[in-house]
């Protein structure tokens, strides 16, 4: 046991100082899709994209819906002139409007990333995380759990996982919801105590991603319920999911001041 | 189809009772042997097949060259097709009464599929489950059950178990997958093949690799063309780092289960440590959008020398830890003798991968029949004999170090040659098989095309056909033992629910 003890001692740190510290995304990262020019678009050019992302609003301005692009970059190789990846993670968004926005106004300068870090020191570091999965590929969960391995360690912001409904505070749902998993999803969410919010992580669970048109799936997990935050991404990175839990605590904040 | 052999002479055709089905044999690429035989000889040809020592694959509903039933074997090193044509209303014989590898996927065609066998008369759905619907089977003083999922506890994908126990022991368990049935089968449907490889990607998220190399030289099979050297080397780069992701977090799940907190550190850290390897080779930590029917996208976006580079500081921490972690009693312990399947067991169940590898068998699609990069590799399989979760450890311990070497040869030959990286597909027809060894088992699929356009796919799943064995992996365990064993099979819902 003590040679482990040595072990664990002898890495260093490597955790994370986000969000006190940006934390950026290795160079290439396939974060988003940024529009690079939206003016009259060609004709066809919206059926490139797999689920539908591309809209072409008033037939001549080009915007992508991030809630439903699995970033499978069709679009970023047919037309690169229009086009491009954008190596960032934090993508999450407190509505799903939000997320269909032509060119996003960078809104996570240095002090909004350290005001959700303050959000998340307010609530004493004490919110209980619960997830289930409702319909995901898999790789969601394993991002989830990232969150809790020594790289990302969201511990130090007072994250804790819970087995209970009863006592968490926030709900992570992945996948687009499964007809199976409608009920439990619905009974785990009715049994959370209030304040509480539901983040959807994945661009499955924001709206149903390419399983969307099999009609198996309900697509997307506010067909269900209410979301409170939205985490694109096929999937999400760990630190999208804990930009997107830092949001989650505003919504907690909030409501909890009204209740 | 362009690849055909004709009639070509196949060990099929030597099987004592082959004379007797009438079976004819039509054209296949390389590597298959396609059998037509009547409704009625149809169970007879599986029965032929179970007695020469065949493992039971798959069996799915094909529409090429006509609607009919069609059951995969492997025998051999070759695959065996057998088909008989389905009329609607045909009634099949019953398999799965008599192979418990073929009853899973019975019942999925009688629920699905539209295919119907004699006297079927099941429980309860397999493909739509209802949470709340329990057949308790086991009675007596103080025996309860336990519905655990589909809401797990921790960060799980959705499954049930339905636990029936007096505490300890554990006399009935029984599995029930599909709550997560997203259709995805289907969804590839009218999509070109450049395009459907995200939708292959998007079956079981974890082995994405393995699912987008399997659909491109299923593909490629079906339309007589193959992908370039340089290709099937960046194919197998990915694969095997996958491989490597997915052995990691199992023996850090491992690891947790026991408490054993540092050394679950450790193991989260050499997973992260590929993951981000394969961030910086592809854009994204699950190396998506690289594989595509013909070849690969591109080259990788990180320097040849640098993956060199990272995969030896990360073997240096691999072996440390691998050394800590089978030193540790309080670890092996928990391990040893727990979930113990027999040899006879798994080959019955026709299960695959690092499980059945554990108990003793020598299965590997890329030893069996080897593809791509394989065909020019020598492997070893790594095989332990116990059958108990410590086995299955060490076959993953195992597959890492073969994992670095394959990894270690591949990227050098890379780096010495350059290349193509892709063929063009032509917008033709035609039917075939492709397969892979996923981190999970033997993975195959079936896809049909018409004029370069996806009509049909089957994908035969490492994840459901080694499920149907976990109600069968507690023969002297206790319930504290559940987490253990489920983490050494480790399978993936997604997958097995599609």
């Amino acid at each position: 046991m003590l040679e482990w003890i040595q072990r664990g001692l002898s890495q260093g740190r490597i955790t994370t100082r986000y969000p006190r510290k940006p934390e950026p995304a290795p160079e290439g990262y396939h974060g988003r899709i940024e529009v690079l020019d939206a003016h009259d678009p060609p004709p066809g050019l919206a059926a490139v994209c797999p689920t539908g992302a591309i809209v072409v609003a008033g037939r001549s301005w080009l915007t992508v819906d991030r809630g439903a692009c699995i970033l499978c970059g069709e679009c970023v190789r047919r037309a690169p002139e229009r086009f491009a990846f954008r190596g960032e993670y934090e993508t999450a968004s407190r509505s799903r409007a939000a997320l269909v926005v032509d060119e996003q106004q960078h809104p996570h300068t240095e002090a909004t990333r350290k005001a959700l870090g303050e959000q998340a020191r307010m609530l004493r570091r004490s919110i209980h995380v619960r997830h289930i999965d409702c319909g995901s590929d898999g790789s969601e969960e394993w991002e989830i759990q990232a969150l809790w391995n020594p790289y990302y360690d969201i511990q130090r912001l007072g994250f804790f996982l819970t087995n209970a409904p009863r006592h968490a505070d926030i709900l992570l749902v992945t996948g687009g919801v499964t007809g199976p998993m409608r009920a439990p999803l619905e009974r785990t969410w009715n049994v959370m105590p209030a304040p509480k919010a539901l983040v959807a992580v994945g661009t499955d669970a924001c709206s149903g991603g390419l399983a969307k048109d099999g009609g198996l799936i309900a697509g997307g997990v506010d067909e269900v319920l209410g979301v409170d935050v939205y985490v694109p991404g096929s999937p999400p990175a760990p630190i999208a999911i804990m930009h997107g839990l830092l949001l989650a605590t505003g919504v907690l904040a909030e409501t909890g001041v009204a209740a | 189809m362009s690849s055909t052999t004709a009639a070509k002479q196949s060990t099929a055709m030597e099987l004592p009772g082959y004379d007797q089905l009438g079976a004819s044999i039509e054209p296949a690429p390389p590597g298959e042997v396609r059998l037509r035989v009547g409704v009625p000889a149809f169970a007879s040809a599986a029965k032929v097949m179970q007695q020469a020592g065949a493992r039971f694959v798959t069996m799915f509903l094909a529409h090429t060259p006509e609607r009919s039933l069609c059951a995969v074997f492997a025998l051999h090193g070759e695959l065996i097709l057998v088909r008989a044509p389905a009329a609607p209303e045909t009634i099949f014989e019953p398999i799965g009464s008599w192979w418990p590898a073929a009853s899973w996927a019975e019942r999925e065609l009688s629920e699905l599929h539209d295919i119907h066998f004699r006297g079927e008369d099941y429980p309860s759905q397999l493909t739509a489950p209802d949470a709340d619907l329990l057949g308790r089977q086991v009675s007596g003083l103080d025996v309860f059950s336990i519905p655990y999922g589909p809401v797990r506890s921790g960060i799980f994908e959705a499954i049930q178990f339905h636990i029936e126990t007096g505490g300890e022991d554990v006399p009935r368990l029984h599995t029930r997958p599909f709550f997560k049935h997203r259709g995805m089968e289907a969804r590839f449907g009218g999509l070109t093949p450049d395009v459907a490889v995200h939708v292959a990607e998007r079956v079981a998220g974890i082995a994405s690799c393995a699912y987008a190399s399997c659909f491109s030289q299923a593909v490629e099979r079906a339309l007589g063309i193959q992908a370039p050297q340089r290709a099937e080397r960046w194919r197998a780069v990915y694969c095997e780092l996958e491989r490597m992701a997915c052995h990691l977090d199992v023996i850090a799940k491992e690891a947790e289960t026991t408490a054993l907190y540092v050394g679950q550190a450790r193991f989260q850290i050499l997973k992260e440590q590929v993951m981000r390897l394969r961030s910086r080779l592809a854009g994204n930590r699950f190396g998506r959008g690289m594989i595509v029917p013909g070849g690969v996208r591109g080259e990788g976006m990180m320097s040849l020398d640098d993956v060199l580079a990272a995969l030896d500081e990360f073997e240096r921490d691999l072996h440390r830890d691998r050394r800590m972690f089978l030193g540790t009693a309080s670890m092996t312990d928990r391990l040893i003798g727990s979930g113990r399947l027999p040899r006879r067991l798994v080959e019955e169940y026709g299960a695959v991968g690092p499980l059945a590898r554990g108990s003793g068998l020598s299965t590997d699609a890329r030893h069996e029949r080897p593809y791509g990069n394989y065909t020019r590799l020598g492997l070893q399989v790594v095989s332990e004999r116990d059958g108990d979760a410590m086995a299955r450890v060490n076959v993953r311990f195992g597959e890492l170090s073969e994992s670095l070497r394959i990894l270690r040869q591949t990227v050098d030959h890379l780096r010495r040659r350059d290349g193509d990286l892709k063929a063009e597909l032509p917008s033709t027809g035609g039917a075939a098989c492709g397969w892979v060894e996923a981190p999970q088992g033997e993975l195959l699929m079936w896809v049909e095309l018409h004029e370069g356009v996806l009509a049909r796919t089957h994908i035969a799943s490492p994840s459901l056909r080694n499920w149907a064995l976990f109600d069968h992996a507690f023969p002297k365990d206790v319930l504290t033992d559940f987490a253990f064993i489920e983490h050494s099979f480790g399978l993936t819902p997604a997958g097995a629910d599609r």
